[in-house]
């Protein structure tokens, strides 16, 4: 975004009533975290620009009628403004009764686009058509068959590490014309967890440290791990001889190689003077060093994450490093 | 960011787009000039052509080149873009020319709601019944149009809606679930609305339903294709005796002047009054008129009207001339006394001016008539014997005469004698006048069909017809219908019993009789929904005694309920729904007490303080035998109370119902 446009989405009238007019909502509807039940008084109903549009030529429209007295237009123009009427009730009831049932986000590595999943039920058995969702503008939309949940999907992309609070979302609807928008703002309690962006030509890993700890990678190797049956196709240069003479039945050897490698991923191992670079880095090694299978441990100051290896030492390491406080305080991201 | 596709817009929206144009303009199509027809359909086939062989838009340069074409061969069609027929096809070809360009859902959208402005613009040329189907047809592709785009936008971001099992009959069904639900408001809105008085500007010059209606001139076999026209031209209802056929002579223009091919109305005639007028109370029929636009100014009465609506004058030779044309379905009382006797003193200035005839022209009638003057010694006799001509020669009434050249009369009485009302009516007046009778010609209709259902005259444009009247001392002016003496079937039965041919392709026995029957539904049309204006509102409002409004007073109360209703409704909807909900609450308390007066025939008292939970033991207690039941019943009825689940209802229900501890005690 240009300086520019930040500045005028600062001053933007619109963006400070919509702010405005939310945080008023947000105020009077107090607690409201999923499960969720939309309300008469949680829906508003606005025309879109179309639907002023529309509302323009049936203006002209009727004007004509009653100028030259012509009922069968004047009867066209009071049909098709009963249908748009009608249309807000069915935008409404469209909305009317949905079901937040759940807001839930996987982590992400910063810039890359959050997903916010909603999981929405609809509360009786009427049908449900283009509901929409997002955060700023519509970025799913799903229909609501009988009594089925459906998971709708909001994005938004990251700017920033740490913590990435949704604090408002909105369902809205413009069924079935088009006309008119129904909308209830969301105000869940979901968080997602950015992690900081790996940096791109990171130095290699650092490959210090003792591997005994590291859990033995089965299959090749020098060390004999156990004994098995032996099987047609098994090397006969594994074949535990001795085992099978002793018990006149063939065994072979099961091999193992030790994790020697192993390293110790540390803050203070890096050179840069900006701390988010060298999380960044930190981040990168983290990743490679779980690519390799590597036993690794994360030393950040003021925190210490012992070797591990696997799936929670990733997330154990990767939280560690998106909420890493750097000193200059950083406050959570809201959108 | 989203990025412009030309891909946005899915097949079936752009074509319920383009059947709803097309729905929409086909009936632009009859008052267009036809040159503009190919114009308009052109871009519609390349859009739906580009849609099938997925072209790309067309180049802004050629789409500028086709505006530029098109506005220029409009303009040279219609002499101008003033107007309101240019204006709406001007209208029609550029909504068909932007479809060219229409490759994105907005542009559809646009596309698809001047639709409907196209639509209304339609009733500024035909308000007739049959446009209710329009307006329905119209409405219902246009929402159906409008659904698809709907839908394709907000599908948009995940760029394919799911298949939700709906097709183009779940569209169509929700168009006319809408138009049903909009229907009963619509019209209270339609009868309610406040209408002007007065139009605030352009008052419309061009006619709605324009027909090919009587002119003010007549040349002798020019006029064939009024009576291929069978639309109505009026239709009168009767209070009390209806005329019979033979007697319904409908009096139009009336011609005094003769150059020798056609006749025209004097300025005399015009502009003089009538001098003397017959009297309502005289007058033997009463009916009321309701009658189609003509774009011209004589309204229709039967012979010797005695009532002046409002707006018209009586002229001196009886014909009613309204001071507006007639651009719209106009509504008139009407009476008429036979019996009155026109001038039976003539000035000089009219005498000389009904018997003129043109110099130089028919010298063979000129000759016969100073003949038939010296052999006989009355006017009487010479009518007579010029109606007995007619009868006793080879005359024909037939609509697809032979062409007249010059001598027109003389042709006709001796060459051609092929011909309709036109040519008897104006070779006997021509005949009379050289005679030295003064005579006229008075062009109307004659007859009618008497709908026994509606109990009223329908009368055609094919029901035209010209007689002549002769003005004898004494008597004043008198009818002679010179057809009647070679067709006497027209004057009796009607135009179309008088031909041996049939006048076109589609000219069925069946056909007029449906036409017919089915006239009583356009007549109420007329009657209920076309007349509908400020009057009839405010008679409307009378009967509702709420007096009789003036405009502004009439907005300040429609605005004043509308705000008042709806603010209303917005405040108590919520009232609504909760009151529903408690409804719902109240039926599963309904079943409780239900419960509890079973138990106390069986002889358990219940006493006001119990809950549920209480009475349920006790009376467990008490009756054992039923413990069972008792105990289910009154959990259930905690959890269909005390619950947001309202699934047990039923259940309850049939608990409760098939609980009889009585009779097992």
């Amino acid at each position: 975004m240009s300086k520019l446009a930040k500045l005028r989405s600062r001053f933007s009238l619109k963006n400070t009533v919509v702010h405005r007019v939310k945080e008023r909502v947000r105020i009077r509807r107090g607690p409201m975290a999923p499960p969720f039940e939309l309300e008469y008084r949680h829906i508003f109903v606005l025309p879109t620009i179309f639907g002023w549009g529309f509302g323009l030529m049936l203006l002209a429209m009727a004007l004509g009628g009653l100028n030259f007295n012509n009922n069968m237009a004047l009867m066209l123009v009071f049909l098709l403004g009963t249908i748009t009427q009608l249309t807000t009730f069915i935008a409404y009831r469209n909305l009317n009764g949905l079901k937040i049932e759940n807001v839930y986000a996987e982590p992400v590595f910063c810039e890359e686009i959050a997903h916010f999943l909603v999981f929405i039920s609809n509360g009786n058995d009427r049908q449900r058509f283009a509901v929409q969702a997002g955060i700023d503008k519509p970025t799913d939309c799903a229909d609501f068959i009988l009594n089925k949940q459906e998971v709708m999907n909001l994005t938004c992309t990251t700017t920033k590490r740490g913590w990435l609070d949704l604090s408002s979302f909105r369902l809205e609807t413009r069924f079935p014309l088009g006309l008119f928008k129904a909308w209830s703002w969301i105000f869940p309690h979901c968080r997602c967890l950015v992690y900081p962006k790996p940096a791109r030509n990171a130095p290699p890993l650092p490959r210090i440290g003792e591997g005994h700890t590291g859990q033995a990678k089965k299959g090749d190797g020098e060390q004999v791990y156990g004994l098995r049956k032996y099987y047609p196709g098994d090397s006969k240069q594994r074949i535990a001889w001795r085992a099978s003479a002793r018990h006149d039945k063939l065994y072979s050897m099961e091999m193992e190689a030790p994790v020697e490698e192993a390293c110790e991923l540390d803050w203070n191992l890096l050179q840069e003077n900006d701390a988010e670079l060298r999380l960044s880095i930190l981040t990168a090694w983290v990743i490679a060093a779980d690519h390799k299978q590597l036993d690794y441990s994360l030393n950040l100051p003021g925190k210490y994450l012992p070797a591990g290896n696997g799936a929670p030492q990733l997330s154990a390491c990767l939280e560690a490093l998106a909420l890493f406080d750097t000193g200059n305080s950083i406050h959570a991201n809201t959108v | 960011m989203k990025t412009l596709s030309t891909r946005d817009l899915k097949r079936n929206a752009i074509l319920w787009v383009i059947i709803a144009l097309s729905v929409t303009t086909i009936p632009h199509f009859i008052d267009m000039p036809a040159i503009l027809i190919p114009i308009t359909l052109v871009p519609i086939a390349w859009r739906l052509l580009a849609e099938f062989r997925n072209w790309k838009p067309m180049p802004l340069i050629f789409r500028v080149f086709a505006t530029v074409v098109a506005v220029s061969v409009l303009v040279v069609t219609y002499g101008g873009l003033m107007g309101r027929r240019a204006a709406v096809s001007l209208l029609v070809m550029m909504l068909a020319l932007k479809l060219l360009e229409t490759f994105s859902i907005r542009d559809a959208r646009i596309v698809a709601s001047l639709c409907l402005f196209l639509c209304a613009t339609q009733f500024l040329f035909s308000q007739r019944f049959a446009m209710v189907f329009y307006i329905v047809a119209c409405l219902l592709s246009t929402l159906i149009a409008l659904m698809y785009l709907h839908r394709q936008e907000a599908y948009l971001p995940i760029h394919e809606a799911p298949d939700t099992g709906r097709s183009m009959f779940t569209e169509l069904g929700f168009g006319l679930r809408l138009l049903l639900l909009a229907f009963p408001i619509g019209l209270t809105m339609f009868l309610l609305f406040p209408r002007w008085s007065s139009p605030l500007w352009g008052v419309p010059e061009a006619a709605l339903d324009a027909r090919s209606g009587l002119s003010n001139s007549m040349t002798p076999g020019s006029i064939q294709n009024l009576f291929m026209d069978d639309s109505p031209a009026f239709r009168a209802t009767f209070q009390g005796s209806v005329p019979n056929n033979v007697f319904m002579y409908w009096r139009g223009p009336v011609f005094w002047d003769f150059d020798g091919q056609t006749w025209q109305s004097s300025y005399l005639s015009r502009n003089l009054p009538a001098e003397t007028k017959p009297s309502l109370a005289d007058a033997q029929f009463r009916y009321e008129i309701q009658m189609e636009p003509t774009e011209q100014h004589w309204i229709f009465a039967l012979d010797y009207p005695a009532m002046v609506p409002k707006g018209t004058r009586l002229t001196m030779d009886y014909q009613l001339v309204s001071r507006r044309s007639i651009t719209q379905l106009r509504i008139y009382p009407m009476a008429s006394d036979p019996a009155f006797q026109d001038s039976p003193e003539l000035k000089n200035t009219l005498l000389r001016a009904a018997l003129e005839t043109p110099v130089g022209y028919n010298p063979r009638t000129a000759q016969m008539m100073s003949e038939w003057r010296a052999e006989t010694s009355s006017d009487a006799e010479i009518i007579r014997r010029a109606l007995a001509y007619f009868n006793q020669e080879e005359f024909h009434y037939t609509l697809n005469p032979p062409l007249l050249s010059r001598h027109t009369v003389d042709e006709f009485l001796f060459e051609t004698r092929r011909g309709f009302c036109e040519h008897y009516a104006s070779a006997f007046t021509i005949m009379m006048r050289m005679a030295g009778i003064p005579a006229r010609v008075v062009t109307g209709y004659q007859g009618g069909w008497y709908s026994g259902i509606g109990s009223y005259v329908l009368v055609r444009q094919s029901d035209a017809h010209a007689w002549s009247e002769v003005w004898i001392k004494g008597t004043g002016w008198t009818r002679i219908d010179p057809t009647a003496a070679v067709a006497p079937d027209r004057v009796e039965q009607g135009a179309m019993n008088s031909l041996a041919e049939r006048r076109h392709l589609l000219d069925f026995e069946w056909l007029m009789s449906a036409r017919n029957t089915l006239d009583l539904l356009q007549r109420g049309w007329n009657n209920w929904v076309i007349a509908f204006g400020a009057d009839a509102q405010s008679r409307l409002f009378t009967i509702f005694g709420w007096g009789i409004f003036d405009s502004a007073r009439l907005i300040i109360a429609m605005m004043s309920i509308i705000m008042v209703a709806g603010t209303a409704i917005f405040l108590l909807l919520p009232f609504f729904f909760r009151f529903r909900a408690a409804r719902e609450q109240d039926a599963v308390l309904k079943l409780w007490q239900k419960f509890i007066r079973k138990l106390e025939k069986a002889g358990f008292t219940a006493k006001p303080s119990m809950g549920p939970i209480e009475l349920g033991t006790l009376a467990g207690a008490q009756l054992e035998f039923a413990a069972n039941r008792i105990e289910q019943i009154t959990e259930l009825y905690i959890r269909c109370r005390y619950s947001k689940n309202t699934d047990g209802r039923e259940k309850l229900t049939e608990l409760v119902r098939d609980f009889k501890p009585q009779t097992a005690a």
